[in-house]
């Protein structure tokens, strides 16, 4: 009975939520389990098949939703949480939301993305049969201390427990995870590319061996501090891998062998390839036959701030989200190959699911922005700490006088695409991100009425 | 033109939260006041050439990166802290800042050495004090506010009443959440726990630096710089701290 209470209480306020027009998806999750704590464990009974967990600093979402895709394609039906929504609340309300009113509806899988620092809460709630970790980089410590910290976290949370991992065995800072757990792992990574380099780019974390501390020799370097290493005091060194990625194109749409599968992607960067190999990874383990696996990741597409589109006084209007140093310089590369000149708009919060230590700005390579190539010819600073984020750019070595600060997210989008750039590139951190979306979405119906009007008139 | 070159010490170890900032702060400052300024990164066992030095800068690193680091310079620190004495410019962030002190006292009671070349401690806490700080310093001979952002487990106390804070909190916890001290201010050195990083929004305190290195080599810094954002960015913050 209470159950059942809980779950209309929680449709309710989802509902409701929905329709104030918040797409905070984890006030009735919270709300539920503050009316019956067990109401995560008893809903996660309804899963037939397996629990997987995604977690690690990047590429959460995008493997998440791939992985979720691919079964999908495959017929299954999944619980399965939406970007962002990735705490205990949200991953709550994501099954509330999924269930019957009785909360018995049965589903084949559940798909879980995870914030790292709730792993170990999570195990104790469901039972999943996979944990995969995508890689550690840092991001948001502010939260939760360091980094080790939370990697010890994740490692104390599966201790003692049947989980198989899935790893990233390139990455050094997930060697000792098969040693201190003592669990079953498989193992992703690159075989050599074309786009690997010698030097370090800027990596900051996990260049240390996490057995002995001495640094690691890198024969290669796939992305940041992905690669392939070994360490010359105690010879910790990649895995043998289970899934190797081979013969990867960026054309600049992604290509490679997974083994010996054939995979092709409308995505682009060597992130989003370590994200389609993970996925397609856990699809192989299930047990995925290799055209479904093919057909779900070419039919995958961006979504939602991850490179949406608008047409804005019709100018091509991009909404990306940001939410660390390495996915900001993501984002920042992708403008260097947009040959049109732009405005750019950037709108940087402090609240919790932020980050309300912004220092981040800093560790990233803002001086992308000053290159030529970027051609940036207005700049609005907005969102809580607009002045943060202008003297970032300032400091980028951008021309003071095309950086305008306007802290109001509406005025901000409005004097931003008022600019004289061709194309306008709309960044926002997370919890701003939705208000734009909004904004952005208005200014583009109002633009699709006034053209209207004129063939009207004409 | 004067060429100016500040020494970032283990950037591969002590490089959180940003700490970069505060190196492209003073850099591009400097270029603006019409001054070349480079960064040498100098690494675990590279030897320091004080005199080709015009500041040192060392930023947070966690508790392995801490220890290496202390191995390192425990052996030549007389020689560093001769120079200090002498007024080299130092900004420590954080876990440098720590370091400058007798000891850290971890949670489980064991207890790493410090540089010593200030008397006071630190004690590992198992709650971080973590938020949004601002202070009132004293600059060349101005009071001024300073804001930035700390995260720190530490709780740090003099032991010798003649230790001059950097400045006294007005919100936040700054040392140790108590005696409203933060950070520590001797001759031209400057340990604290703000980063944000610190010198980007507080260009007051980035000129206090600018000033140290420019005295030092007989060089003025005659020219005026607009920090008309870097004010907006100052005062968002301290307008929503007051406004608690
Ligand atoms: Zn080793």
């Amino acid at each position: 009975m209470r159950k059942i209470l809980t779950i209309t209480a929680g449709k309710i306020l989802i509902f409701l939520s929905r329709m104030l027009g918040n797409q905070g998806t984890d006030f009735p999750g919270r709300a539920a389990r503050t009316l019956y704590p067990g109401i995560l464990k008893a809903l996660a009974a309804n899963i037939q098949e397996e629990i997987f967990i995604v977690t690690g600093t990047n590429g959460k979402t995008t493997t998440t939703n791939m992985i979720a895709s691919i079964l999908r394609e495959k017929g299954y039906t999944l619980v399965h949480n939406t970007a962002g929504a990735n705490m205990l609340s949200g991953i709550t309300t994501a099954f509330i939301e999924a269930s019957d009113l009785l909360g018995r509806k049965k589903f084949d899988y559940a798909l879980l993305e995870v914030d790292e620092a709730f792993v170990p809460l999570l195990i104790k709630e469901v039972r999943p049969r996979v944990v995969i970790i995508t890689n550690f980089f840092r991001d948001q410590l502010d939260r939760y201390g360091e980094l080790d910290h939370t990697i010890n976290l994740i490692k104390e949370g599966v201790r003692n427990t049947d989980i198989e991992l899935v790893l990233n065995g390139d990455d050094p800072l997930i060697s000792h995870f098969h040693n201190d757990t003592g669990l079953h792992c498989w193992y992703y990574g690159f075989a050599q590319t074309i786009y690997d380099s010698v030097e370090s780019m800027e990596s900051r974390e996990g260049r240390y061996c996490v057995f002995c501390g001495h640094e690691l020799d890198y024969q290669r370097y796939h992305y940041a501090q992905l690669g392939q290493f070994r360490c010359p005091e105690c010879d910790n060194h990649n895995p043998d891998m289970n899934f190797t990625g081979n013969k990867l194109k960026m054309n600049p749409f992604i290509e490679m062998n997974v083994n010996d599968l054939f995979i092709q992607s409308p995505y682009q960067g060597f992130y989003n390839a370590y994200n389609i190999l993970a996925a397609v990874s856990a699809a192989r383990l299930v047990g995925i036959e290799d055209r479904t696996i093919q057909r779900a990741i070419a039919g995958y597409r961006p979504r939602a701030g991850r490179m949406e589109n608008f047409i804005i006084n019709g100018k091509r209007t991009i909404l990306i989200l940001v939410k660390n140093p390495t996915g900001l310089n993501q984002t920042l590369s992708t403008l260097l190959y947009d040959t049109k000149s732009k405005n750019l708009f950037i709108a940087l919060n402090d609240n919790a699911a932020d980050g309300r230590d912004i220092s981040w700005i800093w560790d990233a390579d803002v001086e992308m922005l000053a290159d030529v190539k970027a051609r940036i010819v207005y700049v609005v600073s907005s969102g809580q700490r607009s002045g943060d984020m202008a003297v970032r750019i300032k400091y980028s070595g951008v021309n003071p006088g095309i950086i305008n600060i306007k802290s109001d997210l509406k005025e901000g989008i409005e004097l931003a695409v008022a600019g004289a750039g061709e194309t306008n590139y709309i960044l926002s951190t997370y919890t701003a991100l939705f208000e734009c979306q909004k904004i952005l979405r208005k200014l583009q119906k109002d633009d699709s009425k006034i053209v209207g009007q004129r063939q009207l008139q004409a | 033109m004067a060429g100016f070159v500040i020494a970032h010490m283990y950037p591969d170890l002590l490089n959180l939260y940003g700490d970069r900032g505060n190196l492209l702060c003073l850099q591009q400052r400097m270029r603006w006041h019409g001054h070349d300024c480079r960064i040498k990164n100098i690494r675990l066992g590279e030897k320091i050439e004080y005199a080709n030095i015009d500041m040192v800068f060392m930023g947070g690193g966690s508790d392995r990166e801490q220890g290496l680091v202390y191995r390192d310079l425990a052996g030549r620190s007389d020689e560093f802290m001769a120079r200090i004495e002498d007024g080299l410019p130092v900004l420590c962030i954080c876990g440098a800042y720590q370091l400058l002190g007798t000891s850290y006292i971890a949670v489980n009671g064991q207890v790493m050495e410090g540089l010593k070349f200030f008397n006071f401690i630190t004690r590992g806490a198992k709650n971080r004090l973590i938020g949004n700080v601002l202070i009132k310093a004293c600059m060349d001979g101005d009071e001024i506010s300073i804001v930035g952002f700390e995260n720190h487990g530490g709780r740090t106390f003099f032991e010798d009443d003649t230790l001059q804070a950097l400045g006294r909190v007005i919100k936040g916890y700054g040392n140790n959440g108590e005696d409203k001290k933060e950070g520590i201010k001797y001759k031209n050195l400057i340990g604290t726990y703000l980063h944000g990083p610190l010198l980007p929004k507080n260009p007051a305190a980035a000129d206090f630096f600018l000033k140290a290195m420019a005295r030092r080599r007989g060089v003025e810094l005659d020219s005026r710089l607009d920090d008309y954002i870097e004010k907006i960015a100052h005062e968002q913050i301290k307008n929503r701290l007051l406004a608690k």
